[in-house]
């Protein structure tokens, strides 16, 4: 017996032993923020569109305020026709096998992830070519100023002729010049991953980090036992804060809205079968009194449990969005007045009526999500009093696509690092596409705005004409204008972060919780001896 | 022989069943397989991309096809491709059976022998205070939630008092080579003894009604009148008897361990063959979830056949019966 128990104990013993020399030098640190890739580390499948490739390197990079930054390029540039975009390649960067990376390396990196059929989405690419070691050229099918996500998202791999290059394989041996690399990855289990060498850019601060992929239960387990430096929160459990550790609170676009549909009801069908257009949400006067009569920070504080803002749009506080969009407080009053000036008539049941038609639709929510039905049931509450009857109804996707999307009003979430979205959200092209515009919006100011921005010279110029989509003095998608929707709420992103750990100014996070707060890893330091 | 080969073939014919049942299934199911694949990115890409995802993957075939072709690779020895983890199905499987197997054997382990022992010692001493607490201590674990159990396990043994890991089968940062037997042991403690815990009170119930009927008959008056003692008579006459429900459970109850390990490994973030099975089904990777549902029924089939087989070595009586 007691021969069976040393060992064992002597294990624990030595396990415990290196927690502890561990938590002392800080040459490790561990976080458990989801995100396991389960195709694994390959940029051509879609690995590192959100937060940071890790492995691999990016063309350009974003700065706080989303603007462009060199990267991998030192050098951009369009051309007149916005069809070609040429780059010029930094000299120094080199793969962690310590071979340079090429303008060939680049090239073939695009023109793969084109024809992958993965997550990252390159359709917009016609050709990709290297003119020489350190210059690219990319050329599209038609102008897309939105094109400019893949040169900051899309990581470089070597090319597949070369020694180490890209193969089937890649996603679980990644050969990169990103910051780190790849020593092992347990699947299903924790990612280890250690400085490279060969790293163009400045030192980063750990030695080497472990990625533990716990479901939420097991993560804050490990929280409250002192076994992680950062750990990714679900908001309900977010009250009690283990000792030594902080709450850090990552803003987000990771929205929830209520989309309207647009048309009357005429007994047309999308191609999915689903009946579209709604008499009641059609008419602007009861959209506007919506948006008027919710009441944004109870919502936060009810549904979020105080772990967000409110919502005013699909991107507030990016710079495709104007800021001038908000109303500071509910009115009632003032709603109220917009429905009596359209026609509807309070009745004594308590709800309006324009002729014989009740103010009274569908807000359907997906069943599976506990916050969106209390967003939904709260806000229905809220314009009660104005006579309106919102009527909360859970259902499952499937059932959405097939029967509500287009006739009734949705709490939708969207959310993202890209203003391709508003493009997605609000053109006619794209109505009743999916889960795009399908309130089947359409206004030819809007469309005319958002063809003018992707046809920009810049992204910085483009935002102009995104903006205008929103409100350009007489119409827009926006509150001002269409109110197409009530957004509601912008989520915040939680975290427990040990109080030695100094994770930096945290930008602006996009739909997901999780991997995205290691977008600015590389400024991550340890502030404890 | 003829009985190996009519063997063979029924097992055969239930694999089919099990995988025309599960391609159905997941036919019915609602989701779509796009939108599946692009998970948190579904409102991300352009329609020209979510046709490229669907022919790359096969998700633009129509059930049928799809099915067909898996059939055609499973002839050719292949179990297909899984999407979700972009490898080949009989690599993912592997993979993680490994770990699974390691929990599984533990728990069936140690609830077929504790659960025999207890249900042995239970029976022998019909009404005596041990049998109560054995009873008593049975009947709750019967009737707890394994996954609730396992929650509890977590928060007492890992948060409150840290003597186990709170996850993994390994410890954060460690690779994989570095992990010595006993610290596999110390992670592996928490999540067998829950997933052991509950397949015991079967066992020992069972098996303690058996001992019962045989302390109340004839054999057992007549040793007791020679003056053996109780336990004296459960271990010479009543171990035997006693032994074949409990053989037909713990083999029976493999299926059971299987759905009871899913649950266990995601309380405890153990890499198994669970986790992949719930990202199959959920991320709908039709091929995945197949070659999933085909593993598990032969790892029962086995099992049972393993049962009939040990009937005839422990009450000879059944062979000649058979024969």
């Amino acid at each position: 017996m007691t021969k069976a128990t040393r060992p064992i104990l002597l294990g624990i013993a030595l396990s415990c032993l290196a927690a502890i020399s561990t938590a002392q030098a800080k040459d490790q640190l561990i976080l458990a923020i989801g995100g396991e890739p389960e195709q694994g580390f390959d940029p051509l499948l879609g690995w590192g569109q959100y937060g940071n490739p890790l492995f691999q390197s990016t063309l350009l990079s974003r700065d706080q305020d989303f603007t462009p930054q060199p990267e991998l390029a030192t050098k951009w540039s369009l051309s007149e026709d916005r069809l070609t975009w040429t780059l010029t390649l930094r000299g120094d960067a080199r793969f962690a096998d310590g071979t340079p990376v090429t303008a060939n390396d680049v090239a073939y990196t695009f023109n793969t992830a084109a024809k992958a059929g993965g997550r990252a989405d390159l359709s917009a690419l016609a050709e990709a070519t290297a003119i020489d070691e350190q210059t690219v050229t990319l050329r599209l099918h038609a102008p897309r100023i939105t094109f400019i996500d893949q040169l900051l998202t899309l990581g470089i791999v070597p090319h597949a002729e070369r020694e180490n290059g890209y193969s089937e394989q890649y996603g679980r041996h990644p050969l990169g010049s990103g910051p780190y690399q790849l020593v092992e990855w347990q699947e299903g289990e924790q990612l280890i991953v250690e400085r490279n060498p060969y790293f163009y850019g400045p030192t980063p601060d750990f030695e080497r980090l472990v990625f533990l992929f716990t479901g939420e239960d097991a993560t804050l387990s490990a929280a409250n036992a002192g076994q992680v430096d950062i750990a990714a929160i679900p908001p309900a459990l977010a009250a009690n804060v283990p000792t030594s550790m902080q709450r850090v609170i990552m803003e987000s676009v990771d929205n929830r809205g209520i989309l309207f549909p647009m048309q009357p009801a005429n007994g047309e069908h999308a191609a999915s079968g689903a009946p579209i257009g709604n008499d009641v949400t059609a008419d602007p006067a009861i959209r506007q009194a919506i948006n008027l009569a919710v009441d944004r920070d109870t919502l936060v504080e009810v549904a979020l449990h105080g772990f967000g803002r409110p919502a005013f749009g699909p991107a507030d506080g990016l710079p495709w969005s104007s800021d001038e969009e908000r109303i500071d407080a509910p009115n009632l009053a003032q709603a109220k007045g917009i429905l009596d000036a359209a026609g509807w008539e309070l009745h004594d049941d308590g709800l309006r009526y324009k002729e014989d038609l009740p103010a009274r639709f569908r807000l359907t929510y997906p069943s599976s999500d506990t916050t969106r039905q209390l967003l939904a049931e709260v806000s229905a509450e809220m314009v009660r009093p104005l006579g309106i009857e919102m009527q909360p109804t859970g259902r499952h996707w499937d059932d959405i696509q097939r029967h509500a999307l287009h006739q009734d009003a949705i709490l939708f979430g969207f959310g993202s690092h890209s203003p391709q979205e508003v493009y997605y959200l609000f053109h006619s092209q794209h109505a009743g596409n999916g889960y795009y515009n399908s309130g089947f919006y359409i206004n030819s100011a809007v469309d005319a705005h958002l063809d003018a921005a992707q046809a920009a010279p810049s992204s910085e110029q483009a935002n102009r004409h995104w903006q205008a989509a929103q409100w350009d003095g007489t119409t827009g998608y926006g509150l001002r204008g269409d109110t197409s929707w009530a957004w509601l709420v912008n989520l915040e992103h939680v975290y427990f972060a040990d109080t030695c750990l100094d994770v930096g100014e945290l930008g602006v996070a996009p739909h997901g919780h999780g991997w995205p707060i290691t977008a600015n890893l590389l400024e991550w330091r340890w502030v404890c001896d | 022989m003829p009985r190996i080969a009519m063997r063979l073939g029924r097992l055969a014919l239930v694999l089919l069943c099990v995988a025309l049942v599960s391609f159905g299934l997941m036919m019915l199911s609602p989701i779509d397989q796009v939108d599946a694949y692009l998970g948190p990115q579904v409102a991300q890409v352009s329609p020209e991309q979510r046709a490229l995802i669907a022919e790359r993957w096969g998700f633009d075939a129509p059930p049928a096809v799809q099915f067909g072709h898996w059939l055609r690779q499973l002839a050719s020895g292949g179990l297909g491709w899984s999407h979700v983890y972009n490898q080949p199905v009989s690599e993912v499987i592997g993979q993680r059976f490994q770990r699974s197997i390691v929990l599984l054997a533990g728990a069936w382990l140690v609830s077929a022998l504790l659960g025999f022992a207890l249900g042995v010692m239970a029976g022998a001493k019909e009404g005596s205070p041990l049998d109560k607490m054995i009873s008593t201590y049975a009947y709750l674990t019967a009737s707890t939630p394994a996954f609730w159990l396992a929650m509890l396990a977590v928060l007492l043994f890992s948060v409150t008092l840290g003597w186990a890991p709170t996850c993994c089968a390994g410890p954060a940062g460690m690779l994989d080579q570095d992990v010595t037997l006993a610290t596999r042991l110390h992670h592996l403690v928490l999540p067998v003894a829950t997933l052991a815990l509950l397949g015991i009170a079967n066992i020992t119930l069972h098996t303690r009604t058996r001992m019962l009927a045989l302390m109340r008959s004839d054999i057992a008056i007549h040793a007791f009148a020679q003056g053996a003692g109780r336990f004296d008579v459960a271990w010479r006459h009543g171990l035997r008897h006693a032994s074949l429900p409990a053989v037909t459970l713990a083999f029976a109850s493999l299926g059971e361990l299987f759905g009871g390990s899913i649950l266990i490994e995601q309380v405890f973030a153990y890499p198994g063959l669970g986790q992949a099975t719930v990202a199959a089904g959920l991320r709908s990777d039709i091929p995945l979830l197949l070659g999933i549902a085909l593993f598990t029924a032969l790892f029962v089939s086995i099992g049972n056949l393993v049962a009939d087989t040990l009937y005839g070595v422990i009450d000879p009586r059944l062979t000649t019966g058979g024969s």
